[in-house]
C-alpha cells in the first residue's frame, strides 16, 4: 500500500470529468484521482481491488465522489450497494451534484451518503470545494481501518 | 232507533207517551226543560194560591168582623138592660143567640157593679187563645146623663172554620194546579220535542256522519217547509251552505295537492338531476384534479430538470470558459478576446440566476407550507444587514418596525421579504441614500398591511398591472439588472398565505408594496394579484 490515497469519481459526462479533473490538477495533496463514466464501471474498480495489479484502481479508494443522475445504475443505487458490502460500508461517499432538490438531498442522506455538495458555477469555486472536501475527508477524517 | 218511525201515526197518544218517556228517560234538553217549566210553574202556582188564599181570608175575617160589629148594634142594648136587671135567663137566651151566630163559639157576660159580692157571669161556649177573634163589648147605663159601665160583654169568632175552608182550598187549587202544570208542561215538551229536538238529533246525526270527501245529500229535516223560513230551516240553510264552502274548500285544496304533488315531482327530478350533474362534476372535478396533479407533477419533474440539466452544461461553460480566459491571457492575447469571455461570464451568470429564480418561483407554488410564527422583523434586519455587507459603500437608512410576527411558511416568508428587500435595495441604487423601511399599518377592524417601501427609482403605475406577471420587468437590464421573476414569486407567496399584493409608485420618487395576509373576505376583492392603482390607499 502506498501512501497515496485514491479518490474515485463517478461521472458520466466527459465534458464534466475532464472539468474535475482539471480542477484537481490545482489543488494540494498527495493522492490520485480515478474516474469512471458509468455505475457499472464504478461496481467493476470497486470489487476488484483483489486483483490490484490489474485493476486500473491503484487500491480500495479512500473517498468516492459521485455524480447522481447516472445511466442506468443510478448515484443512489451505487451508494446503496456501497453501504451494503462490508468493504465500503464506512468509506466516504460524497455526493457532487448540480440539483439542490430538497427529495435528491433527503434521499441521499438517508441512504448513508457523507456529503452532499452542490457544484458552484464559478470553476474558482468549484476548485476550492475539492480542495476543501478532500482535505476534509482525507487529511482530517478519522476513519475506520 | 230512529225516529222516525216512532213519529208513525200508530195510536198518536201511546206514540207521544212513549217518546215522551224516552225524552224524559235521556239526560237532555227534554228533561231539563220539563224540569224548569214544573219549577216556574209550580212556584206561580204557589203564589197565585198563596194570593188566593190571602184574599179569601181577609174575606171571611171581614165577615166575622161584620157579623161581630152587627151583635154589637143589635144586642148591645138588650143584653145591657137584662144585666140591668139581672135577668139571668133572658141573658142566657140572647148569648144563645149570638152563640147560634155562624163562626162564632163562645160569648160570655160579667157584671161590673162595685160593691156585688158575686158579681153575675155567663159564660157559654169555651174560649180559646188561638185561632179565635175576641171581643169585650163595655154594657153602660145612663144614670141621669152620666154614661156608667156595668158590665162586659166578650165574644168570641173563631176561625177554625175559616182555616178549614182554607185549607180545603187550598188543597183543591194546588191539585189541579199541579196536574195541569205537569200535563201543559208535558205537552209543552212534547211540542217542543216535535218541534226542535228531534230535529237537532237528526241534524247531529247528519253532522256526525259528515265527510267531506264523500259528503252525500244535503241535510234535510223530515217536516213541512215553512214560509217564512224558521230557525232550524236557517240552521239547516246555514249548515248546507258550510257543508258546500267546505267541498269548496276541499276541492280548491285538493286541486292545490294535486298541483303541489306534481310540484313535488318534478322537483324531485331536478333534484335527482342536480344529483347526477353533481356527479358528473365531481367526476370531472376528480379527472381534472388529476390532471392538474399530473401537470404540478410534470412541473415538478420540469423544475428538477432545469435545475440540474440546464444548470450542468451552464457549469460546464462556465467552467470551460474560465480555463479559456486564463489560458489565453497567460498568452498574452488580444483584449478583445477578454471582453468576449467576460461576456460569456456575464451570461451564464445571468442565466444563473435565471434558473435560480425559477426554481424559486416553483417551490413557492409547490411546496406544502408549514405554518409556524414567524418574525419578520428579524428576517428583514438580517437581509437588510447581508445587503448592507455586500456593498458597504452604500449609504442606507434602514427602518424597521421591531417584533413583526405573522404565521406562515418561515421559507417562503422569508424569500417573500428577501425578494422584496432585493428589490428596494436594489432600485435605491442610484440614490446617494438608500432608504429603505418595513412595517405595517393597522385598519379599524384589526387587520395588518405589511408594506416594504424605498424612495428609490419608482416605476409607472401605467405598467403597475405587469408588476407580478413572470418575465416582465419595468426597467431595461442596463437599468437594473433582474430576472422578473421575484415579484411573480413573492405574489404566490401571499396568495398561499391568502393575501393580497400591490404596489404604489412613483418614477423618480420610491415604490411601495403593500401585502395581507390571511384575509378573511377575499370575495369582493377577487384579484389577489395585480390589484395595481386601484387599490391605492
Amino acid at each position: 500500500m502506498t501512501n497515496r490515497e485514491t479518490i474515485l469519481l463517478v461521472e458520466d459526462n466527459p465534458d464534466e470529468a475532464e472539468l474535475a479533473r482539471l480542477a484537481f490538477g490545482r489543488i494540494e495533496g498527495d493522492y490520485d484521482l480515478h474516474i469512471v463514466n458509468t455505475g457499472e464501471e464504478a461496481m467493476r474498480v470497486l470489487f476488484a481491488y483483489g486483483q490490484c495489479e490489474e485493476s486500473a484502481l491503484g487500491c480500495k479508494p479512500a473517498l468516492i465522489l459521485l455524480d447522481i443522475d447516472l445511466p442506468r445504475l443510478s448515484g443512489f443505487e451505487l451508494l446503496r450497494q456501497l453501504r451494503a458490502s462490508a468493504d465500503y460500508q464506512h468509506t466516504p461517499v460524497v455526493f457532487l451534484t448540480t440539483s439542490d432538490e430538497s427529495r435528491d438531498v433527503a434521499r441521499g442522506y438517508s441512504l448513508g451518503v457523507n456529503s452532499y455538495l452542490l457544484k458552484p458555477l464559478d470553476f474558482e469555486r468549484f476548485t476550492e470545494l475539492l480542495q476543501s472536501v478532500s482535505n476534509y475527508w482525507l487529511k482530517y477524517n478519522t476513519r475506520v481501518h | 232507533m230512529s225516529t222516525t218511525s216512532d213519529l208513525r201515526p200508530a195510536g198518536p197518544i201511546v206514540s207521544a207517551w212513549k217518546q215522551i218517556g224516552q225524552i224524559l228517560r235521556r239526560q237532555g234538553i227534554g228533561q231539563r226543560l220539563l224540569f224548569y217549566i214544573i219549577l216556574f210553574s209550580s212556584l206561580v202556582t204557589l203564589l197565585a194560591t198563596a194570593v188566593q188564599l190571602y184574599t179569601d181570608y181577609q174575606r171571611d175575617v171581614g165577615q166575622i168582623k161584620s157579623r161581630l160589629a152587627d151583635i154589637e148594634s143589635s144586642y148591645m142594648a138588650s143584653i145591657g138592660a137584662s144585666l140591668w136587671n139581672l135577668d139571668v135567663n133572658q141573658l142566657r137566651l140572647q148569648l144563645d143567640g149570638i152563640l147560634h151566630l155562624p163562626d162564632i163559639d163562645a160569648v160570655a157576660v160579667y157584671e161590673l157593679s162595685e160593691g156585688v159580692d158575686r158579681p153575675l157571669s155567663i159564660v157559654l161556649g169555651e174560649f180559646k187563645k188561638n185561632q179565635a177573634i175576641v171581643r169585650e163589648y163595655a154594657i153602660s147605663r145612663d144614670f141621669s146623663g152620666e154614661m156608667q159601665q156595668v158590665g162586659l160583654l166578650k165574644v168570641q169568632a173563631s176561625l177554625q172554620a175559616v182555616y178549614a175552608r182554607l185549607w180545603d182550598k187550598a188543597i183543591v187549587i194546588l191539585l189541579s194546579q199541579g196536574i195541569k202544570t205537569f200535563l201543559v208542561s208535558l205537552f209543552i215538551l212534547y211540542v217542543f220535542y216535535r218541534l226542535v229536538t228531534v230535529h237537532l238529533g237528526a241534524i247531529a246525526r247528519h253532522l256526525a256522519g259528515y265527510q267531506v270527501v264523500e259528503p252525500g245529500p244535503a241535510l234535510a229535516l223530515q217536516r213541512k217547509s215553512r214560509q217564512p223560513k224558521d230557525e232550524l230551516d236557517q240552521v239547516v240553510d246555514a249548515f248546507n251552505q258550510l257543508t258546500g264552502n267546505l267541498e269548496d274548500a276541499y276541492q280548491h285544496m285538493r286541486e292545490i295537492n294535486t298541483a303541489l304533488a306534481d310540484d313535488i315531482i318534478a322537483r324531485r327530478e331536478a333534484e335527482e338531476e342536480v344529483k347526477r350533474l353533481n356527479a358528473v362534476l365531481e367526476e370531472r372535478v376528480i379527472q381534472r384534479t388529476a390532471q392538474l396533479e399530473a401537470a404540478n407533477r410534470e412541473l415538478a419533474s420540469f423544475c428538477y430538470s432545469v435545475s440540474h440539466d440546464l444548470r450542468a452544461p451552464l457549469r460546464r461553460i462556465e467552467g470551460f470558459r474560465r480555463i479559456l480566459a486564463e489560458q489565453l491571457s497567460a498568452q498574452g492575447a488580444a483584449e478583445r478576446s477578454g471582453h468576449y469571455l467576460s461576456r460569456i461570464e456575464t451570461g451564464t451568470q445571468e442565466m444563473n440566476d435565471m434558473i435560480d429564480s425559477f426554481l424559486q418561483l416553483s417551490r413557492s407554488t409547490q411546496c406544502e407550507l408549514q405554518v409556524v410564527s414567524v418574525d419578520l422583523s428579524a428576517i428583514a434586519e438580517s437581509v437588510l444587514q447581508e445587503l448592507q455587507q455586500h456593498e458597504p459603500q452604500r449609504r442606507a437608512r434602514f427602518d424597521v418596525k421591531p417584533q413583526v410576527r405573522v404565521d406562515g411558511d418561515r421559507s417562503l416568508m422569508t424569500l417573500l421579504l428577501r425578494n422584496l428587500l432585493h428589490n428596494a435595495w436594489k432600485y435605491s441604487g442610484k440614490k446617494d441614500m438608500a432608504h429603505i423601511a418595513f412595517g405595517f399599518t393597522q385598519a379599524d377592524n384589526g387587520s395588518r398591511t405589511y408594506y416594504v417601501s424605498d424612495q428609490g427609482d419608482g416605476f409607472d403605475m401605467a405598467y403597475a398591472d405587469r408588476l407580478f406577471s413572470p418575465f416582465n420587468r419595468l426597467h431595461t437590464s442596463e437599468e437594473f439588472e433582474g430576472t422578473g421573476i421575484g415579484l411573480a414569486t413573492v405574489q404566490r407567496i401571499v396568495a398561499r398565505h391568502g393575501g393580497r399584493i400591490w404596489a404604489e409608485a412613483e418614477p423618480g420618487k420610491g415604490a411601495r408594496f403593500y401585502f395581507t395576509l390571511w384575509d378573511r373576505n377575499r370575495d369582493d376583492k377577487q384579484g389577489n394579484d395585480i390589484a395595481g392603482g386601484g387599490q391605492s390607499g
